[in-house]
C-alpha cells in the first residue's frame, strides 16, 4: 500500500525551518485584509473585499461567515483551504452540541480549528492550510466579546484587535496606536473602518463588517452604512487636516510674526540704546 | 465504528471527509489535540472495556445472572435500592439507602450509594452496582480531563450527557444503571437522570430503584421549591427511611448529601431503624420523634364512642 | 405508551405528543418536551423505545442544523423528510437500529403549502392530511377519517385535536394526562395552548 511509503512533504530544514509552514504564511500576507476589534461589548470583524469582475455574483464571495449561531470566522489567505477548514469547524461546532449539549466556547473552536491546521504541518502527504482566522463570538452564559487569531502553523492566541493578511502589520500598529478598552458599538465599527482603510483605498465598496453584540446577535452592516462610516472618518481626517494646516499656517504666520517683531525689536534697540 | 462523527456522514461529501479522517486517524489521534467536546476518546466511539468473548455477550451475561429465570444462577446483581435526588431553591439535595441485596441475601448494609465524582458533582447507584461505581468513576476522570483542556468546570449537562452516550453505546449489552447525576454549575442547580437504556431526563426531582414507589409518595408530598435548607434535608431523610421502612430491598442506613454553589456537603448517616423510634437525632429540621407511624400516633385511635354526657342514661337504664 | 397525533389545516400543521416519561409503573417526567423543533418551519414529534429517540431526534436536529448553516437556507419539508426517513432505513439495516417512530409536519414558504409525514420505524413514509402514533392511533385515525377538514382554520383544526385528545383520555386506559401543542405555518413555530 502507498501508505507504507514516506508521504511526508513538511520536514525541518537544517536550521529548524518548516519551509512549507512559512510559505503557508507567505499566503496570508498575500491575502486581502482581515481585521477583528473588542469593544466593550462588542466584537466587530472587517474584511478587505475583492473588487468582483463584472459579470461576476458577488454573494458567491464571502470571507465572513459563520460557524454557529454565536461564533463568526474570518480568515485571510486561499479561499479554497478556508472553505474546507470552515467546514470542518461547522462540524465540531454540531457535533459539539450533540455530545455535550451546550454551545461550542470560542476558545473551544479555535483550540479546534487551530489544532487542524497543527495536523496539517505533521501529517504525511497533505500541506498545511494556507490560511490564518480570526474568530470571533460570545461563549453561552457569557457577556464577555471575544477575539481569537489562528495561523497555519497551528498557533492560537487571543486579542483586543487583531489584523491579518495583507498589510497586516501596518494595520495591527495602526490598531495598537488607537485601540482603547471599553470602546462602544459605534466607536468600535469606527476603529474597525478606519483601520482597514489604512490599507483599503477604494473605500467603502470594498469593505465588509460584521457585528456582533451579544450571544447570537449579529449584524451584517450593508453598503450606505459603510459609506456613512467612510464619509465621517474623511470628513474628520479632513477637518483633522484643516486644523493641522490652519496651525501650522497660524505657527507659521506667528514665527513671521515673531521674527519681524524680533526685528522691529532689533531694529528698534539701537534706537532705544539711543 | 459507532463514533458521533461517524453517523454525520451520510452525504458523499462528509463521508470523504470521515475517509480522510480515517486514514489519518492511525496516525495522529484526536486525543493528542484534545477535540470532541474536549472528549478525546469518545472519537472513536467508546473507551475499550473488554466484553466477553462470546459469539453474543448478553446471551451469556443474561445466562449467568438471570436470577427469575434461573434461581441457581452463579452472578446475582444487586438491583434493591432506593435513591432520590431534588432541586429546590438552597441547592440539590441528594439521599440515599445503604443495604446491598444478592437475591434475597442482604449482602451489605453499609453501601456507599452516592459516588462523589467531584466536589460539585454527585451520581447515584441504583441497578448493577458495579457499573455504576465503574463508569461514574470513569465519568470522574473525563470531567476532571475536561476542566484541564477547557480551563472550567464541567457542566451538569455535559457530564451526564457524556454519561449517557456512553451507556447507550453500550446499549443492550447489559448495563444496568439507574442514575442522578446532581451538581451545580453556572446555570445552578441541576439534576438530570440517567439510565442504562439510554434515557437522559433533566428535572426537579427523581427517585430511581425498587423503593422508588415508596419515597416518591413522601417526596412529592412534601416537596415545593421553596423549602428551606433545614425543611429540605428532613424531606430527603424522610423519604429514605419510608422507602426503607416500605421496601425489602432498601434499608440500613440512609446517606444525606446536600449540594450548594460551592461544592457538595456530606450532611450525615442515619439509621433507618433508629429514625423509625427515635427520629434522626439532633440534627437541624428533626421532628425531635420518631418517624415510625406507630411512633407517631402513639395514644391515637380511630373509635368514636359516643359523647360521655350519655354514660347516666345507661346507668339509669341499668 | 406515548400517544401522538398531527392534523394539516389550511396553511398549517398542528402536531401534538404526550409530555410523560415513564419507566415500568413510574411516571418519571411530566412535561417531557417530545416535539423537536429542526428549522424555522419544521416540527418532528417523536416516540419509541427510550433512549433511541432522544438520541436519534438529536442527531437528525444537529445535522438538519448543520445543513442550514452550511448552505445558508434550510431544509424544505420534502427533503428533509426523504433524509430523516433514508437515516431511519440506514439504521436499520446497521447493527443497532433506532426504533423510533415519527411525525414530520412543516410548512414549504416557496410554495405555501403545510406538509405532513408519517414515518415509521421501519422506514415506511407516507405523505399523510393527518396521522398518529401509539395507542392513540386506534382511536383518532377513524375519527379524523369523520371530522378532518383540510382547509378547516386554525380554530377548527385545534378543536379537532381536542377531539382526538378528548377521545383517547376517555376510551384509552392507559392515557396520558397532558399534551403538548406545537403549530408551523408561514410564521414559523409556536406552542399552542389548548
Amino acid at each position: 500500500m502507498s501508505r507504507s511509503y514516506d508521504r511526508a512533504l513538511t520536514v525541518f530544514s537544517p536550521d529548524g525551518h518548516l519551509f512549507q509552514v512559512e510559505y503557508a504564511l507567505e499566503a496570508v500576507r498575500k491575502g486581502t485584509c482581515a481585521v477583528g476589534v473588542r469593544g466593550k461589548d462588542v466584537v466587530v470583524l472587517g474584511v478587505e473585499k475583492k473588487s468582483v469582475l463584472q459579470l461576476q455574483d458577488p454573494r458567491t464571495v464571502r470571507k465572513v461567515v459563520m460557524l454557529d449561531d454565536h461564533v463568526c470566522l474570518a480568515f485571510a489567505g486561499l479561499t479554497a483551504d478556508g472553505r474546507v477548514l470552515i467546514d470542518k469547524a461547522r462540524i465540531e461546532c454540531q457535533s459539539h452540541r450533540l455530545t455535550v449539549e451546550d454551545p461550542v466556547t470560542v476558545e473551544y473552536i479555535t483550540r479546534h480549528i487551530a489544532g487542524i491546521q497543527q495536523r496539517y504541518t505533521q501529517s504525511g502527504g497533505v500541506r498545511p492550510f494556507g490560511i490564518s482566522t480570526l474568530i470571533v463570538g460570545f461563549d453561552p452564559h457569557d457577556t464577555r466579546p471575544r477575539l481569537y487569531m489562528t495561523e497555519p502553523s497551528g498557533i492560537y492566541s487571543a486579542w483586543k484587535a487583531n489584523a491579518i493578511g495583507r498589510s497586516s502589520k501596518t494595520v495591527r500598529e495602526f490598531l495598537e496606536k488607537n485601540h482603547k478598552d471599553d470602546m462602544t458599538r459605534d466607536e468600535t465599527i469606527k476603529l474597525t473602518v478606519k483601520s482597514l482603510l489604512e490599507v483599503v483605498q477604494t473605500g467603502a465598496k470594498n469593505i465588509e463588517i460584521s457585528v456582533m453584540e451579544s450571544y447570537g446577535k449579529v449584524t451584517n452592516l450593508d453598503l450606505p452604512q459603510i459609506e456613512a462610516i467612510v464619509q465621517e472618518i474623511e470628513r474628520e481626517k479632513e477637518a483633522e487636516a484643516e486644523r493641522k494646516r490652519s496651525r501650522l499656517a497660524a505657527t507659521a504666520a506667528g514665527q513671521a510674526a515673531m521674527s519681524s517683531r524680533v526685528g522691529e525689536a532689533e531694529a528698534a534697540q539701537p534706537s532705544g540704546q539711543q | 465504528m459507532n463514533t458521533f462523527i461517524d453517523r454525520f456522514s451520510t452525504t458523499s461529501a462528509a463521508s470523504q471527509v470521515r475517509k480522510l479522517k480515517e486514514q489519518e486517524e492511525d496516525e495522529f489521534s484526536d486525543a493528542a489535540w484534545g477535540s470532541e467536546a474536549g472528549f478525546g476518546n469518545l472519537a472513536k466511539g467508546i473507551p475499550s472495556f473488554s466484553v466477553p468473548s462470546v459469539h453474543d455477550p448478553t446471551a451469556f451475561l443474561r445466562l449467568h445472572t438471570d436470577d427469575h429465570a434461573d434461581p441457581n444462577c452463579r452472578i446475582k446483581i444487586q438491583h434493591g435500592t432506593t435513591t432520590l435526588a431534588f432541586r429546590f431553591q438552597g441547592g440539590v439535595i441528594v439521599a440515599v439507602d445503604s443495604r446491598a441485596t444478592a437475591g434475597s441475601y442482604i449482602a451489605s448494609g453499609t453501601v456507599k450509594k452516592v459516588i462523589e465524582i467531584n466536589p460539585y458533582l454527585l451520581g447515584t447507584m441504583a441497578g448493577g452496582a458495579a457499573d455504576c461505581q465503574y463508569w461514574e468513576t470513569y465519568l470522574g476522570i473525563q470531567c476532571r480531563l475536561h476542566e484541564l483542556r477547557n480551563r472550567e468546570r464541567i457542566s451538569v449537562a455535559a457530564a451526564s450527557k457524556y454519561l449517557s452516550n456512553l451507556v447507550y453505546s453500550y446499549k443492550g449489552m447489559g448495563l444496568s444503571m439507574g442514575t442522578m447525576i446532581c451538581g451545580w454549575d453556572k446555570t445552578g442547580p441541576a439534576v438530570y437522570y440517567v439510565d442504562s437504556d439510554g434515557t437522559r431526563l433533566k428535572g426537579d426531582l427523581f427517585s430511581v430503584g425498587s423503593g422508588s414507589t415508596f419515597a416518591y409518595g413522601v417526596l412529592d408530598q412534601g416537596y415545593h421549591w421553596d423549602l428551606t435548607d433545614e425543611e429540605a434535608q428532613e424531606l430527603g431523610r424522610r423519604s429514605i427511611y419510608a422507602a426503607g421502612h416500605r421496601d425489602a430491598f432498601s434499608g440500613n442506613t440512609c446517606n444525606l448529601y446536600h449540594v450548594k454553589e460551592d461544592g457538595w456537603n456530606f450532611i450525615g448517616n442515619f439509621d433507618i431503624s433508629k429514625m423509625h423510634y427515635e427520629g434522626p437525632g439532633n440534627v437541624p429540621g428533626a421532628p425531635g420523634t420518631g418517624y415510625g407511624y406507630d411512633v407517631r400516633v402513639l395514644g391515637r385511635n380511630s373509635s368514636n364512642p359516643p359523647p360521655p354526657e350519655a354514660a347516666p342514661a345507661v346507668a339509669a337504664h341499668a | 405508551m406515548d400517544v401522538s397525533f398531527a392534523l394539516t389545516g389550511k396553511g398549517y400543521v398542528l402536531v401534538a405528543a404526550d409530555t410523560t416519561a415513564a419507566r415500568s409503573i413510574v411516571k418519571m417526567k411530566g412535561d417531557e418536551d417530545k416535539i423537536k423543533s429542526l428549522g424555522p418551519h419544521l416540527l418532528m414529534a417523536y416516540s419509541g423505545e427510550p433512549g433511541d429517540t432522544v438520541n436519534f431526534a438529536e442527531y437528525i436536529e444537529r445535522n438538519i442544523r448543520l445543513y442550514q448553516i452550511r448552505n445558508l437556507y434550510p431544509l424544505r419539508p420534502p427533503s428533509a423528510a426523504s433524509w430523516i426517513r433514508r437515516s431511519l432505513a440506514d439504521s436499520l439495516r446497521s447493527r443497532s437500529p433506532y426504533s423510533v417512530n415519527l411525525l414530520l409536519g412543516g410548512y414549504d414558504t416557496s410554495t405555501y403549502t403545510p406538509h405532513l409525514y408519517w414515518i415509521d420505524y421501519l422506514g415506511t413514509m407516507a405523505t399523510v392530511p393527518f396521522a398518529a402514533h401509539g395507542y392513540g392511533s386506534y382511536f383518532a385515525l377513524s375519527l379524523l377519517d369523520r371530522y378532518h377538514d383540510p382547509e378547516a382554520p386554525l380554530e377548527e383544526g385545534l378543536a379537532t385535536l381536542k377531539r382526538c385528545i378528548d377521545e383517547v383520555s376517555k376510551r384509552l386506559v392507559v392515557a396520558p394526562g397532558k399534551y403538548k401543542v406545537k403549530v408551523v405555518d408561514k410564521d414559523g413555530i409556536r406552542e399552542v395552548e389548548l
